[in-house]
Order: C-alpha cells, then sequence, then structure tokens
C-alpha cells in the first residue's frame, strides 16, 4: 500500500506557536479549524502538537501516518470519545453512545440501506425531486445556491430516507429541527456537550420532536404493513446478530444520524462544485456535452449511468480534495500509538485532516489551485474526504451519487455565472462543515446549445 | 489470478459480493466488523471480468488480484 520506501526520517513532534493560558489554542480552533489545521501543519510539519482547553491533540499529516491511524483497531485509537457530542443529537445507545460491538452492528445496518441495489432506486428519487425543484425556474434567474442545495439535499435525503408519504407532507418544521440539531455541534460543544447555553436546550428539544414525528411514520408503516424502497424501511427490517430488531428510539437515532451525516456534507459538496464549474466555464461545457451523451444514449439518471461519468466524477473529485466537508477527524488514543518511531502516548487525541492532506505539495502541485486533471494518487491514503480504513464514510456511493445525479440535471438545462466577484466565495466554517461564505449567489441561464 | 484482499481495511459493504458471488462472500462475525471471505482465491480466468469489477467498485480498494507469473 506504501509508496516506495526512501530513506525517510523519523518524524519530529513539535508544538505548534500562540497557545495562550488556560486554553492553549482553543480560541483558533474555533474561529477556523481547517485555516488553524493549515497553520499547525506548516510551522510543524507532519506532527503537530497542539491544546484544546487541557487536552493534548497531534495532527498527523501524511499518506502513510495516515494509513498506520486509519488501521489502528477501535480499541488503540478510540473514535468514540472524540465525538461524544454526538451521543445527545442521535441519542443514548445509538453509534458512539453505544458500545463498539452495538455500534458496528449499526453502522453495518446503514450501509444494508445503501447497497447497489437500493442505490438504483434511490438515483430515480434524486432525479425526480431535483426535476421538480427546477421545473419552475424559468429561463434565467439568480439564487443564493447555498441556501438552494440545503433545500434540495433535504428533499432528496428525506424521499430516500422516509419515503414518498412523508415527503409529500415535508414542512419546514422538519428541516429546522435538523437546523436546531446542526448548530449544537460546533467546536464549543467538543468541549463540552450538556452545557446549559440555549444552543444546546433548543438541540435537546428538537431531538425530542423529531423522535415524536419519525415514531409517527414508524408506528404507520408498521400498521399498514407493505414494502417501501427506502431507508427506514431497511431499519424496520434490520436485526443486530442475536436476531433482536431495532426499538422504535433507536429507528429514530438510526434516521437522524443519516441524516445529519448526508445533509450538509452533500449540500455543501454541491454548493462547492457549482462555484467551481462557474468559475471554469471550460469544465462546464465539457461535463455538459458529456451529461448530454449520456442523456442521448436514453440512460436517463439511471445508476448505471451514474456509476461513472469521467469529466464529472474528476471535477467533484477534485472538489472534495480542495473543499473536504470534514476537516477533521479525531481518535482517542487509549494504548501508546507508534508511528515510525515516534510514540503518542494513550490519553492524547490523534487527528487526521482531510483539508490539510489534500495540500500537500509533493502529491498535489500547487495545492490551492483548483485543477481536475490532477492524476489519481497511487496512496491509497493520500485521498480521504470519506475518511478511510474500516471507519470510512458508509454514504461514500450515496453521497456521490446524489452530487452527480444534480449535476447531470442541472447542466442539461442550465448554465451558471457567479454573480459577485470571484474572490468573494470563501470557504467559511461556522460549524464543523466546512462551506462557502455567505451569500453564495449564482445567475442560471437556460442553455442554448 | 490470484486474489488477495486487505481484510485491516474491510468494512463489509459486500459490493464485491453483488459484482462476483461466486469469488466473494461477506460474513457477520459476533462483536467485530463484518468482513469478506474468499471462497475462491484462484478463480477460473471466465471470472476475471467480474472479479475486476469487484476491484474497480470496492469502496475501501482492499482487493488486487495478482497474476501468476
Amino acid at each position: 500500500m506504501s509508496g516506495a520506501s526512501q530513506a525517510i526520517e523519523d518524524p519530529v513532534r513539535r508544538v505548534v506557536s500562540g497557545a495562550k493560558p488556560g486554553t492553549g489554542h482553543f480560541e483558533e480552533f474555533l474561529a477556523n479549524p481547517a485555516l488553524f489545521m493549515l497553520r499547525a501543519w506548516k510551522e510543524c510539519g507532519e506532527v503537530a502538537e497542539f491544546d484544546l482547553g487541557g487536552m493534548k491533540n497531534v495532527l498527523l499529516v501524511g499518506p502513510d501516518a495516515q494509513e498506520a491511524v486509519f488501521r489502528a483497531p477501535d480499541e488503540q485509537l478510540s473514535p468514540s470519545e472524540p465525538y461524544k457530542y454526538m451521543v445527545p443529537v442521535f441519542g443514548e445507545g445509538i453509534q458512539f453512545g453505544a458500545p463498539f460491538e452495538v455500534e458496528r452492528q449499526q453502522v453495518k445496518m446503514q450501509s444494508n440501506a445503501l447497497t447497489p441495489r437500493l442505490m438504483k432506486g434511490y438515483a430515480e428519487i434524486i432525479a425526480q425531486e431535483v426535476e421538480k425543484r427546477i421545473a419552475g425556474w424559468g429561463e434565467t434567474g439568480e439564487k443564493d445556491f447555498y441556501e438552494e442545495f440545503k433545500e434540495l439535499v433535504l428533499r432528496t435525503s428525506t424521499h430516500c430516507l422516509m419515503g414518498s408519504a412523508f415527503r409529500e407532507k415535508l414542512t419546514g418544521e422538519f428541516g429546522a429541527l435538523f437546523h436546531d440539531l446542526e448548530m449544537a455541534v460546533s467546536p464549543a460543544s467538543i468541549l463540552d456537550p450538556y452545557g446549559q447555553e440555549e444552543v444546546f436546550t433548543r438541540r435537546d428539544a428538537a431531538r425530542a420532536r423529531l423522535a415524536e414525528i419519525i415514531i409517527g411514520v414508524i408506528r404507520e408503516r408498521r400498521a399498514a404493513g407493505g414494502e417501501y424502497p427506502d431507508m427506514l424501511q431497511s431499519f424496520l427490517a434490520a436485526t443486530y446478530m442475536d436476531g433482536t430488531p431495532l426499538c422504535d428510539d433507536e429507528i429514530v437515532g438510526m434516521v437522524i444520524w443519516i441524516m445529519f451525516a448526508g445533509h450538509h456534507t452533500s449540500s455543501n459538496t454541491s454548493t462547492w462544485t457549482l462555484v467551481e464549474l462557474a468559475r471554469h466555464a471550460e469544465y462546464a461545457a465539457d461535463i455538459a456535452r458529456e451529461t448530454d451523451a449520456i442523456f442521448a444514449g436514453g440512460e436517463g439518471l439511471s445508476f448505471a449511468a451514474l456509476r461513472e461519468i469521467p469529466r464529472l466524477d474528476r471535477f467533484v473529485f477534485e472538489v472534495l480534495r480542495l473543499h473536504p466537508p470534514l476537516v477533521t477527524l479525531m481518535r482517542l488514543v487509549k494504548r501508546d500509538f507508534e508511528f515510525r518511531g515516534l510514540k503518542i502516548p494513550a490519553g492524547e487525541t490523534i487527528v487526521i485532516s482531510p483539508y490539510v492532506a489534500h495540500r500537500i505539495p509533493e502529491l498535489y502541485p500547487n495545492p490551492e489551485r483548483f485543477e481536475p486533471g490532477r492524476p489519481a494518487q497511487e496512496h491509497v491514503f493520500a485521498y480521504i474526504p470519506f475518511g478511510g480504513g474500516r471507519r470510512k464514510c458508509v454514504g461514500n456511493a450515496f453521497a456521490l451519487l446524489q452530487v452527480k445525479a444534480i449535476f447531470c440535471a442541472l447542466l442539461q438545462r442550465y448554465e451558471f455565472e457567479l454573480v459577485d466577484p470571484p474572490e468573494s466565495y470563501r470557504e467559511a466554517m461556522p460549524s464543523l462543515i466546512l462551506r462557502t461564505s455567505e451569500p453564495c449567489r449564482l445567475r442560471y441561464r437556460r442553455r442554448r446549445s | 489470478m490470484r486474489i488477495v484482499v486487505d481484510l485491516e481495511l474491510c468494512q463489509g459493504h459486500a459490493v464485491c459480493q453483488e459484482e462476483a458471488p461466486e469469488v466473494f462472500r461477506v460474513v457477520d462475525r459476533p462483536g467485530a466488523y463484518s468482513r469478506v471471505e474468499l471462497i475462491q482465491a484462484g478463480p477460473p480466468e471466465a471470472l476475471r471480468e467480474k472479479v475486476a469489477a469487484a476491484v474497480h467498485y470496492c469502496p475501501n480498494r482492499v482487493i488486487s488480484i495478482l497474476d501468476d507469473a
């Protein structure tokens, strides 16, 4: 897996400058985790130590280091403790609110809701939703596409997840409740997710109301019986290895978890894809021709067509390289961890950063430049927008399907241009997910050719 | 053709099983991650195309084909 081994010097651990008494680097991390990670790496190299309110963190950068971390067992490098702030969002007994052996089975249930067979149905649903959404756009117009894609992905995801009956009754409330959950997932929640701040009380109220709504749907389903081509159906049918089915509250947790994992990650990636398409008209025209050819072949938006669309694929890959939605992946060291002579003791937290990993100039020359023609990396762990190893995002294929289905439909009909100066579309991190700065306005015009 | 799987990285998605059920089977293991099992590690040439699809579509890129020298 690793590249050719050269005479590599043992990594040296350095401490990031600018720590403040008591809080360490927390303030700077809070302001923008992506930029802080990048600074830490530029200053310290492949092993950068920093302090988040008394918690010692070590950023490891480089494909081999990333591989070593992703290969380590959960019992040694635990993903559970660093993500405890998700427990009040997803619920007790779900994901990291459950023991590893339970959580693993739940992840498997998530992945069973995303098999290639089901994915074909989801592709149709997403296509329908996109077409319905843009049917009223007219010849030309202007929109904030951060907001637009947030709405669109809420609809596509909700439809795939909860089915058409629920989707038809979807009101603003559902999205607003998720918004309240999201607002509580911030760098601040890493320190104490059970504080008395208003964001946390709103989160708990939103979780309770979502549970009420989702349990209502579960009861209707159980009463009506039948088969439905959606993720909820997979959860209703799922059993643990001992044969026990998920209880209603666990299903609520599964729904919130999968929705949470797939909403902003996909909508932000869609927004970035559109911004970069508008910045790079030459690629946009090429991709539009490529998708035209697929539609001309009568493929529709089927899963087969969505498997490989080489130019669009490379474009989205480059979007995820430069703007990975998750900029940090954390593991608590439970048993001393060693990498090339460097020992990281139990009690410290290891941080892997897709944002930094994708900016190593030896792998990605001129890393800040958006360049969809870059050759694929040989090293499996050089490109990690979805993480890696056994804990890699199980929604990887669904996310790409979602983004590609959106752009196949859009590019067939419209061309896009930026409304504001190109440099005003910047990266922003008001929460833990990297997004575009506001406003994110683009103008669309119906294609003539 | 010989098939090698990096079990440390297998997530048990079972995409390989859909592509080449003659060769791959994903098994659930109590307390551990589900992972792939090779039904045959040296399948006949006739299955090469199916195995190649499994290699290509594996979400974690854990399958490789080693050609006999």
